[in-house]
Order: C-alpha cells, then sequence, then structure tokens
C-alpha cells in the first residue's frame, strides 16, 4: 500500500502567474509521456518482472513518479492561481475553463485527454523495459523543451530537478535490461 | 537573503544530538557473507554526493548527473524555519530514494546500505523535530497525538508560498 507523507519530493514555491506555462506544463500531467503515465506504467509492468530486481526497480521508481505527478500538478495549480476568465482565455485555456473551470485536469496541451492507452504493457520484460528507456528519454526531451519554455527561476528548479531524474531512471532501467540480456532469458535473440 | 543555515554546519549538529549510529553499522558489518546474487559489476566504494548537493542536482550519483543549460544547479532558498527544516528532510529523503534505486539493482553493496540507513536515521531524527513544531508529515508521527487532530493543518504541500 502507500503511505503518504505530507510534503514535496522537491519545493515548489512558483511566485509569478503564467497560463501559457500552466499549459504547457500539461504536457507532463496529462500527455503521453507524462508523469502520470509513467507512474501507471511501471505500477503495472511489475507484476510480470522476472526476478525480485524488476519487481523492486519498478515498485520505487513507479511510486517516485506518483511525487512526480504531485509536483507537475502543484506547478500547474500555481501557475493558474488567481486567474481571469480573460488571462485563461487569453492563454488557449478557454475550453479548460468551460469544462473544468480552475479545477486541474490530465490532458495534454492540447486538450487531448490523458488515456490508458499510453502505459504500454506487453507482459514481456524486454518489451516493457526498452520501452521504459525509450519513455524516460522522451520525458527528458519534454522537459528540455519545457525548460526552453521559460526565464523564471521558481519554474526552471523543478524542472531542471525532474528531468535529472529522468537520467536517472533511464540508467537504472538500463542497468536491469543489460542484467537480464546477460543472464540469458529465454526470450533473448 | 542569504542568512539561512550552512547546511553542512546544521547537519553536523544534528548528528551529533543524535544517538550514535555506530551500533547498528556494526552489526551490518559483522553479518556474515550475504549470497553472491549480484550484478558483476564493480560497484563497491562508490562515490555519491552529500544528500544535500545530491537532492539539488537530482542524483546522488556523479557519473549519472548530466545538467541541461544551468551551469550551476538551483541553491534552495527556504523563506523561513519550517521551509529550512523541510529543506534537511527533503535532501535527506531525496538520498534515500536514490540510493534505494541503486540498491534494488545491487542488493550487496555493504557500503550503500551504511550510508542509506545514516541518512535514514538522520532523517527521522529531522522529521520528529519538526513534526514537534509544525506537525505530523506522516499518519504514523508522534504529533497526532495532539488534540485537536493535527493531519488537516494547513500548508497543504501544493499549498506553501
Amino acid at each position: 500500500m502507500f503511505l503518504y507523507e505530507k510534503k514535496l519530493e522537491y519545493p515548489i514555491n512558483i511566485r509569478k502567474k503564467d497560463l501559457n506555462m500552466a499549459k504547457n506544463l500539461l504536457a507532463q500531467y496529462g500527455g503521453c509521456d507524462s508523469e502520470l503515465a509513467a507512474s501507471l506504467r511501471y505500477l503495472n509492468q511489475r507484476y510480470t518482472m522476472p526476478d525480485a530486481k524488476g519487481m523492486a526497480l519498478l515498485t520505487d521508481i513507479g511510486t517516485e513518479e506518483l511525487a512526480h505527478v504531485e509536483m507537475i500538478s502543484t506547478m500547474i495549480a500555481q501557475l493558474m492561481e488567481g486567474a481571469t476568465i480573460e488571462e485563461l482565455s487569453k492563454a488557449g485555456l478557454n475550453g479548460h475553463y468551460t469544462m473544468h473551470d480552475r479545477g486541474l485536469f490530465p490532458t495534454d496541451p492540447n486538450g487531448v485527454p490523458f488515456t490508458t492507452a499510453y502505459i504500454e504493457t506487453t507482459g514481456d520484460w524486454r518489451a516493457d523495459l526498452e520501452s521504459d528507456m525509450a519513455a524516460e528519454q522522451r520525458a527528458r526531451a519534454t522537459y528540455e523543451h519545457l525548460m526552453n519554455e521559460t526565464n523564471d527561476p521558481d519554474v526552471l528548479a523543478p524542472l531542471a530537478f525532474l528531468r535529472q531524474r529522468e537520467n536517472v531512471h533511464y540508467a537504472r532501467f538500463k542497468e536491469l535490461r543489460d542484467y537480464y540480456m546477460n543472464k540469458n532469458q529465454p526470450n533473448v535473440d | 537573503m542569504n542568512n539561512y543555515y550552512n547546511y553542512q554546519n546544521y547537519l553536523n549538529q544534528a548528528a551529533k544530538k543524535m544517538n550514535p549510529p555506530t551500533d547498528n553499522m556494526n552489526s551490518l558489518k559483522n553479518e556474515g557473507i550475504v549470497n553472491q546474487n549480484q550484478m558483476n559489476m564493480g560497484q563497491m566504494n562508490k562515490k555519491i554526493y552529500e544528500p544535500y548537493e545530491g537532492f539539488i542536482k537530482g542524483s546522488m550519483f556523479p557519473e549519472l548527473y548530466k545538467p541541461y543549460k544551468i551551469a550551476n544547479p538551483y541553491e534552495i532558498k527556504p523563506m523561513n524555519e519550517q521551509a529550512e527544516l523541510l529543506t534537511y528532510i527533503d535532501a535527506l529523503g531525496f538520498a534515500m530514494i536514490d540510493l534505494n534505486l541503486y540498491l534494488d539493482l545491487y542488493p550487496n553493496d555493504r557500503n550503500m546500505i551504511e550510508r542509506y540507513n545514516q541518512y535514514r536515521m538522520q532523517k527521522e531524527e529531522f522529521m520528529k523535530q519538526y513534526e514537534s513544531k509544525f506537525g505530523p508529515l506522516v499518519t504514523t508521527s508522534d504529533a497526532l497525538k495532539n488534540y485537536p487532530w493535527a493531519w488537516d493543518n494547513r500548508p497543504w504541500p501544493w499549498e506553501n508560498k
């Protein structure tokens, strides 16, 4: 089960409203390579990992991704705080306002709602881990795009932290994948 | 703005105040040889960052730290005592998260298990200090003996401003 710690993994303190950036950050909230997709993906895939290392790593990275969902949600909420309807409209969030007011809702920046089709579980460790490595790289690239879209240090600091976590998770997934390859599992080429 | 405590001094002072973790460390060392079900790589005595440096960099492992666009990692600048105490908890908690991922794959690295437990005990000590002043961070906290019920105290994590 999960135990809640009443704090963020990394502090977030955004003082300046920025609706364009709130909209852009939806990519990591409800997009195909979002933190939400990552957490569900790993927590679902762990049941068919071949041994204890894989079960542990997918549980622990999946859990950390849940903490990242909370960070991204916090950033969006703080960036939208006190927004007027005019400001939301100007940033292209009029559709969001119409359907969700100022509530959070997992879509991508283009309004495409989150779908479980993003989760990608095959039950095959090699396919799953190689897909996870690619997912971490796509998320890293997305964080770089987001870092190119703002100059606000309150936003850049947590983005830089989250981007670096993608590098670490990628490296751990790769180590696990290489370890299984070396153990000559039956479905290895 | 730079009048927040020096992180290392604070940590060292706190470490002195705490129950010395040496007993536990020795018991870890004195355990018998565990089975050699480890990944066959030279992982022992791996260099890692101190918790605060690792935390602001987003990696405890120097070889995995690959920054983008920024020359130096952003320093945490706590605005009050509560945020400052939380920074120590954050840094130690982060060190535990990152070492945990590593240990999932390299469970026979004794040195890293010792570091993990050192950070775990330091974090517990800071949690006790924080929770006695600012209320519970977890639902297993002693701060929940207080009346009225303290779990719903604000701020919630997304409210910190």
